[in-house]
């Protein structure tokens, strides 16, 4: 109760005041580590819309396919994880917790560069375990950019040792990721109408069609199987924040095309 | 030596009165548990008496800037550690009020060479129905009381306090919209800061309803300091701060 953050506004150091620091030594043996992921987001007409797979896989054994690799850290920011999941879950924890103990305490929210470096922050943290090849994560990031009115949604995505790279139109990360990102760049090129210009169903419709591809080419991508139930965690940030796009609305608009 | 422990209690006793007298100016906070969530009520010149602490819970208080600062930091820290260790539904009133706040307020009080906190405090946690609903009236010594739900004063004297919170809940009772209740919890901080009777000689209603517009009129030194914690809503965070316009005020 009594230690305060050397830092205002800080949960890094009120945790590490407390001896609570999230990211310890790694293990001498570390185990085999669930992995592999399809996450990627790209713009349309009305934000951002940013998907993954849920298919978790340790070697070639299938963990689950109900992860939810969409995350939304508070009410103006998306992570998407890609890599290891326990090092990813507790990134993302120590993501909401900070951005909303910072805006709580200091009255005021995170800027976006100070969000953007937040994820950069941890993942230097991570260094050790990256270089280990055992705990490697390689997020996506989208939140509003408020610097200009209206506030408009901003995507950026890292390389696992930190750098930080804003995108201006569409990320990806993961295993399935090249084939996404191919087709994503031709669709922006040539597509009519591009991923920038598509409606909210339509945009639901590539996304879901995206991930359907990836999992033909990469097996530790969960793909999407109306026919089972299984659909992808997609959701949305626009002007007014997150939003979800549940399974109803999934199976409907991918009927529709 | 024998005469010590009579020392004692005679600087608690003058602490008491001298933290009440350095009170005696602070403008009252009010909270009320509706249908729909908890509205709690302030006046200052910005995000000055009434704060968010946690997902679901939320503070006002009146008393030094500082040590209003000082105690609603230690809150959000006991708050978001807690959350982290362990998780967000681990976060309640009844363990930030009881292990954390009360105690670090008592302490702090009757440790007599040094500064006492001048605070009283309101403190709000919304729960799933309106009977889960928590208020907490602590005050400077660390003494706390918690209700569920009603109506909830917290004013630098403690006679008029009981008789704002009295007559709060016989007008209260079925309002059912935050508009209309904040009406009424102004109405109340008006009489309350005008220094007059909530019983015979209780001002006219007309005369209620224009006395806080005019001591809050906008522009002026102090506004209306709003918060809103929603008993239902898609994030875990309730807590937003709606403006005077969103409620007609």
């Amino acid at each position: 109760m009594n230690a305060s953050p050397p830092m205002a506004g800080d949960f890094l150091s009120l945790l590490a005041a407390q001896k609570l620091a999230p990211f310890g030594a790694p293990a001498a043996n570390a185990p085999a580590q669930t992995q592999a992921t399809t996450v990627f987001a790209f713009h349309f007409a009305a934000g951002v819309l940013m998907a993954g797979d849920r298919r978790a896989t340790a070697g070639n054994q299938i963990v689950t396919d109900k992860v939810d690799k969409v995350l939304e850290i508070d009410a103006t920011s998306l992570l998407a994880i890609a890599g290891v999941p326990a090092m990813a879950f507790e990134m993302a924890r120590v993501l909401s917790t900070s951005f909303e103990y910072y805006r709580r305490s200091q009255l005021q929210p995170l800027s976006l560069p100070a969000k953007v470096r937040a994820i950069a922050r941890l993942l230097r943290d991570n260094l050790p375990l990256t270089m280990q090849g055992v705990g490697v994560v390689a997020p996506l990031f989208a939140a509003l950019d408020h610097s200009v009115q209206p506030a408009r949604p901003a995507l950026f995505f890292y390389d696992p040792l930190g750098a930080q790279f804003q995108s201006a139109g569409y990320v990806a990360s993961g295993s399935g990721s090249g084939s996404i990102r191919s087709i994503l760049s031709f669709q922006e090129r040539y597509g009519r109408p591009k991923p920038s210009q598509m409606s909210l169903p339509e945009a639901v419709r590539l996304a879901l069609r995206l991930l359907i591809v990836a999992s033909e080419f990469d097996s530790a991508t969960g793909g999407v199987n109306p026919a089972t139930g299984g659909f992808a965690t997609l959701r949305v940030l626009g002007p007014d924040g997150v939003g979800t796009v549940t399974e109803e609305q999934q199976a409907a608009w991918l009927a529709e095309g | 030596m024998t005469e010590e422990p009579y020392r004692w209690l005679e600087a608690v006793a003058n602490r008491r009165e001298y933290v009440r007298d350095q009170l005696r100016g602070g403008t009252p906070v009010l909270a009320a548990s509706l249908p729909d969530g908890i509205l709690l009520v302030g006046a200052g010149p910005g995000q000055a008496k009434v704060f968010e602490l946690f997902d679901r819970q939320a503070l006002a208080g009146l008393g030094h800037p500082a040590d209003l600062e000082r105690l609603r930091q230690a809150a959000i820290d006991a708050a978001h550690t807690e959350a982290f260790t362990r998780a967000p539904e681990d976060v309640s009133l009844r363990r930030l009020v009881g292990y954390g706040l009360s105690p670090l307020l008592k302490a702090n009080f009757e440790q007599i060479f040094t500064a006492p906190f001048l605070v009283e405090l309101l403190l709000a946690e919304v729960g799933a129905e309106p009977a889960a609903d928590v208020l907490v009236r602590l005050h400077f010594d660390g003494g706390f009381r918690a209700q569920p739900g009603g109506v909830m004063v917290a004013a630098s004297l403690p006679e008029p306090e009981a008789a704002a919170q009295a007559w709060l809940q016989g007008v209260l009772a079925g309002v059912t919209e935050r508009a209309a209740a904040a009406e009424w919890l102004l109405q109340a901080w008006w009489v309350l800061g005008a220094n007059r009777p909530f019983g015979e000689g209780l001002p006219a209603e007309a005369e209620r309803r224009a006395g806080w517009r005019a001591a809050l009129a906008p522009g002026g030194e102090r506004g209306v300091e709003l918060g809103w914690l929603a008993r239902r809503g898609p994030r875990a965070a309730r807590y937003t701060a709606p403006t005077r316009a969103e409620l007609g005020l």
